[in-house]
């Protein structure tokens, strides 16, 4: 499933409109908090011009999502005391 | 024998191996560095990869298409014929003007380039051009669609490959004009191929007005399909749609009309790549 979101996200970038990819990554980050950021900064590497803003938007909305989604999973995780 | 320990917790990285986003980070840094250091050779690479993305679209608007009303699609169809034959016409009278401007010693003619890269895949309202310094492209020069449209403005270049930031662009503005009068605007992009423009309400302006930028004398970029006023503003706001369908263009014609429709950014340096200064 990890494997398939991330993958599934990375094609989207490319083949489907920007809503989808979005979609995608934001599922992939349920699993890997860092495929957001990761397809954010693709996106912007295919995709960026400076003329059309200052900003980099895809990669600073991947690293939002990462961040929500480790801090949410941070939340969820099992107590840091773990048995072997 | 049970252990107890305090793990080192992290959400990012797993302790015992390597992660689906790491390594999907890994992949994205990897590309963006042969996007800086060899701008050509990324280009090459996704340029087929482009070509499949819109043959997909192509092939799924065709299908999704196929479920619409047939009564309205006949009607649509007729329409477009008599709209068609009626261009063609004028395309005659404006070709016979060409040439005339032609033998005057007029050179109108630009370089034609494939686009490998459009919107919506190309989020940011930019096109990639399959044609770059080799033959001949510049920063600056104008983007033209199928009709002599005004598209956008090459903003970088690579050896063989160029990007286009439309008109449409978020923050990209240039100057106008609406109507047949003429009346001068300042246009600005809205995003998501839309642009927008603010009028004087008693211009008079309404839907379907045509609005012109300066080329080789004033070209139609789009008209107006929406004004959206408010009683107790003096002026108003015109939504304009572009002349050409942005989503389905397979072409532009680059050339140099000396107009530099917004100031140009420093681009981030990349080595055989030239962008705006």
């Amino acid at each position: 499933m990890r494997g398939t979101l991330t993958i599934l996200s990375f094609i989207s970038a490319v083949f489907f409109p920007w809503l989808c990819t979005a979609l995608l990554a934001v599922a992939a980050s349920f699993f890997e908090p860092l495929v957001p950021l990761a397809v954010g900064l693709f996106a912007d590497t295919l995709y960026y011009t400076p003329q059309a803003g200052v900003f980099p938007l895809y990669t600073l909305y991947g690293a939002v999502v990462t961040v929500a989604a480790s801090f949410v999973r941070g939340r969820l995780s099992a107590s840091p005391v773990r048995d072997i | 024998m049970k252990k107890t320990f305090l793990a080192r917790r992290n959400a990012l990285l797993s302790s015992t191996s390597v992660s689906w986003g790491v390594l999907a980070l890994a992949g994205a840094v990897l590309l963006l560095l042969i996007r800086l250091l060899a701008p050509n050779l990324f280009w090459y690479t996704f340029a087929p990869v482009f070509r499949a993305s819109d043959l997909l679209a192509e092939r799924s608007h065709a299908f999704f298409s196929s479920f619409g009303d047939a009564t309205a699609l006949t009607l649509e169809n007729e329409r477009l014929t008599d709209e068609n034959a009626a261009l063609s016409l004028k395309n005659q009278e404006l070709l016979q003007r060409v040439n005339d401007l032609a033998e005057l010693g007029e050179d109108i003619q630009g370089i034609v380039a494939g686009v490998v890269a459009r919107p919506p895949a190309s989020p940011y309202d930019t096109l990639v051009a399959a044609a770059g310094l080799k033959r001949g492209v510049a920063l600056g020069m104008e983007a033209f669609g199928e009709g002599g449209t005004p598209l956008g403005i090459v903003s970088s270049v690579s050896s063989d490959f160029s990007r286009v930031t439309l008109f449409s662009a978020h923050g990209v503005t240039t100057n106008g004009w609406v109507g047949q009068a003429g009346l001068p605007l300042i246009i600005e992009g809205a995003g998501g191929g839309v642009l927008r423009a603010s009028a004087a309400r008693s211009a008079g302006i309404a839907a379907g007005d045509v609005v012109f930028v300066p080329g080789p004398g004033k070209l139609p970029i789009g008209a107006v399909v929406r004004v959206d006023s408010d009683p107790a503003s003096p002026s108003v706001t015109l939504r304009i749609a572009p002349a050409s369908n942005l989503f389905s263009i397979s072409w532009v014609e680059l050339r140099d009309t000396g107009i530099t429709a917004f100031p140009p950014k420093a681009d981030p340096p990349s080595a055989g790549a030239t962008s705006a200064p």
